[in-house]
């Protein structure tokens, strides 16, 4: 079931490049005919899930989703999920989204560094990932971090890394930094009110993708998770799927609904606040 | 609102020399341009002013206080740049405001002195809007109002009209002259158009390679250019090789015809020089008229009529000797090669009387031109001497 949950995440980065993408109208036929072949390729496993796990005999029913959320075990599991989730996108956010603007700002030349560094997680399986984390901050490393939430988070930071940096560099690199951040410092401003007052809510939208790409990221992690002994979510998922499939499969669609509910306040909040608008269209 | 001094300004960006030997004072309430081709230095130069760069050597100095150490934010210029950069997440208010925000004055000074800026600049009625919903002209002058707003001590444009269209550009070059006038404000415009040079500015320096060419009002500049490169880049100008062959009698020779012309005094014996003339200052001569003794006079058949407005260019071609010669086919070789061309300005009511194809002779007034030294084949191959600015006044290598 552990697999399910990283498509999710993939859904989510896949409903985030159609809504950006613009292509010629000539080519609108062939992305009709992609479109359709996605949304089948993603759909039919939740439909399959939905109807496993909804029907008792022939009665569909909600009376699983909800016997599966009563279930305290998963209550916590989704609240841990929740919260490393959450802790990991601010931590994550607040240290990358400075730094990328930094970078293009006044380090050009760390460009490319920063764009290796970042697909390095693509390339080094979770598994090197966590026995890396061990030797370090494990209980014969340099820092004994074993036991503290502060290493999977530290862990997640890695996972997250190429999504959330490569957002938040498009979107800065959608605006002119540099002019922008020169107007700000001509009319007073110092470094940290011009990045919060000027550059944050220029790069909202990036932002906000960013986070959301993290998030779903953290909420279908596995291995880390397993591996560190935290039950999170897919991990309790996992040991479920073992005993009660059925209860499994509801909440697996649990899942999908959280994921969802974030794409769904994405396309909201960039849609409604007209800051969002704004930049969009000076794009 | 201060004095503005620059001195021996330096920059180098790597081999390239941005900015050699820099030295200005603009005074108090003065707007002054800084006239120039790309990569003549101007930008870097505003750049340095404003502290967006470091010199490599030199001062910046704001009535006698040294800057040059201050980081931009403190050090109190407005700043309007080539693409507006309004800020997109703000409202033509909230940018206007963002200065007086971050001086954290007072909120109902700071409303009362946005309302007078936006109405200063006709913007009360878009004061909501966001920069993308606005045009252009719009964004420039909220760029304007943002950047006056702190009461600059200098106030910086960084070719502030070239994203705007023809018409706008015009209205929003008096705008900016009529408001600096009034406010007094201290002004430094950077621009490569000469006629918004000439147009707004008290003093115009023009610059070429990183070097001050000369410094002067617009009138001075456009009517005794004291170099080529000025002569060349502003406005339209004939340009007759010569001869000096008196200094201390201030004449020139050219086929063979000895005058008297204003700038030869300012030439050694000898030297190869530029007879400056402009196409408007060129008086055609009808059948019959007869131009003041001594007068050179100048024969040509018209190749093109170019229509400008309230004059029409005449370009002549085949510039031929007359009973009192000045022209001559053997100025072709000084001049690269290209057959020599005299452009004549007249009233576009008369331009019917010299038809593409014939004869037109003009006098030359020599009271209305002047002499500088010619742009020499090594001048002109060479690159420029890298620090030495060329001393105010002598034209030195104008070739580019």
């Amino acid at each position: 079931m552990s697999q399910s949950q990283p498509l999710t995440a993939e859904a989510t980065r896949a409903v985030l490049t159609i809504g950006r993408s613009r292509r010629p109208s000539g080519s609108r036929a062939w992305s009709a005919v992609v479109l359709v072949l996605a949304v089948l390729y993603f759909f039919l496993p939740l439909v399959g899930t939905a109807s496993f796990a909804l029907s008792t005999g022939k009665v569909f029913t909600l009376q699983p989703l909800l016997d599966a959320l009563a279930d305290p075990d998963a209550q916590g599991s989704i609240l841990l999920s929740l919260g490393f989730a959450v802790a990991t996108t601010v931590v994550t956010v607040a240290i990358v989204a400075p730094s990328a603007y930094l970078v293009e700002l006044r380090l050009p030349r760390l460009r490319s560094l920063l764009d290796f560094v970042t697909i390095l997680p693509f390339v080094i399986p979770p598994i090197i990932l966590t026995l890396g984390l061990e030797e370090v901050y494990g209980i014969h490393g340099v820092v004994n971090l074993v036991g503290s939430p502060v290493l999977l988070i530290g862990g997640y930071f890695a996972l997250t890394l190429p999504f959330v940096y490569r957002a938040i560099d498009n979107a800065l690199r959608a605006i002119d930094v540099r002019t922008l951040t020169e107007a700000a410092e001509s009319l007073g401003a110092g470094p940290i009110r011009t990045f919060l007052r000027i550059i944050v809510p220029s790069i909202s939208t990036g932002l906000l993708s960013a986070a959301l790409l993290g998030f779903t990221t953290i909420m279908g992690e596995f291995t880390l998770a397993s591996l560190m002994g935290y039950p999170t979510f897919p991990v309790m998922l996992n040991n479920t799927y073992a005993s009660a499939a059925r209860e499994a499969a509801s909440l697996v669609l649990v899942a999908f609904f959280i994921t969802w509910a974030c794409v769904l306040a994405l396309a909201v909040v960039s849609r409604r606040s007209p800051a969002a608008r704004a930049v969009a269209t000076a794009r | 609102m201060a004095r503005l001094e620059l001195r021996g300004i330096t920059k180098r960006f790597g081999d390239q020399v941005a900015v050699a030997g820099f030295d200005l004072a603009v005074e108090n309430g003065e707007l002054v341009t800084f006239l120039g081709p790309s990569g003549c230095g101007k930008t870097t130069t505003l750049r340095i002013t404003a502290g967006f760069e470091q010199p490599d050597t030199g001062e910046v100095l704001v009535d006698g206080q040294d800057v040059t150490a201050l980081p931009p934010n403190r050090r109190g210029m407005g700043m309007v740049f080539q693409g507006y950069a309004l800020f997109p997440n703000m409202t033509a208010r909230d940018n206007v405001d963002f200065g007086l925000a971050v001086r954290q004055r007072p909120v109902a000074e700071r409303r009362r002195r946005v309302d007078e800026l936006l109405a200063l600049f006709h913007l009360d009625h878009v004061a909501t809007h966001y920069p993308h919903q606005m045009s252009g002209g719009q964004q420039q002058r909220v760029a304007l109002a943002r950047a006056i707003a702190i009461e600059p001590a200098v106030l910086l444009l960084d070719e502030p009209l070239s994203a705007v269209d023809a018409k706008v550009r015009e209205e929003l070059r008096t705008e900016i002259r009529r408001m600096q006038v009034q406010l007094g404000i201290t002004t430094i415009l950077v621009t490569h158009d000469q006629a918004e040079a000439l147009s707004i500015s008290d003093r115009v320096v023009v610059m070429d390679r990183g070097v001050i060419e000369e410094v002067g009002t617009p009138a001075r500049i456009y009517a005794e250019p004291r170099s080529a490169f000025t002569a060349g880049f502003i406005g339209a100008m004939n340009e007759l090789p010569v001869r000096v062959v008196s200094q201390r009698e201030g004449l020139v020779e050219r086929e063979g015809r000895r005058f008297a012309a204003p700038g030869a005094t300012e030439l050694p014996d000898g030297a190869a020089g530029l007879l400056l003339v402009r196409p408007e200052s060129l008086q055609p001569l009808d059948d019959g008229a007869v131009a003041r003794p001594g007068t050179p006079i100048l024969r040509g058949r018209v190749e093109v009529q170019t229509f400008l407005g309230a004059t029409t260019r005449l370009l002549l071609g085949d510039l031929a000797r007359t009973d009192q010669d000045l022209a001559g086919t053997g100025a072709a070789a000084d001049r690269g090669g290209s057959p020599e061309q005299l452009a004549v300005d007249v009233p576009s009511s008369a331009a019917a009387r010299w038809p593409v194809g014939s004869e037109l002779q003009v006098a030359v007034p020599l009271a209305s031109t002047r002499v500088i030294a010619a742009r020499s084949a090594a001048d002109a191959a060479a690159p420029r001497p890298s620090t030495a600015a060329a001393p105010a006044g002598v034209p030195a290598a104008g070739g580019r």
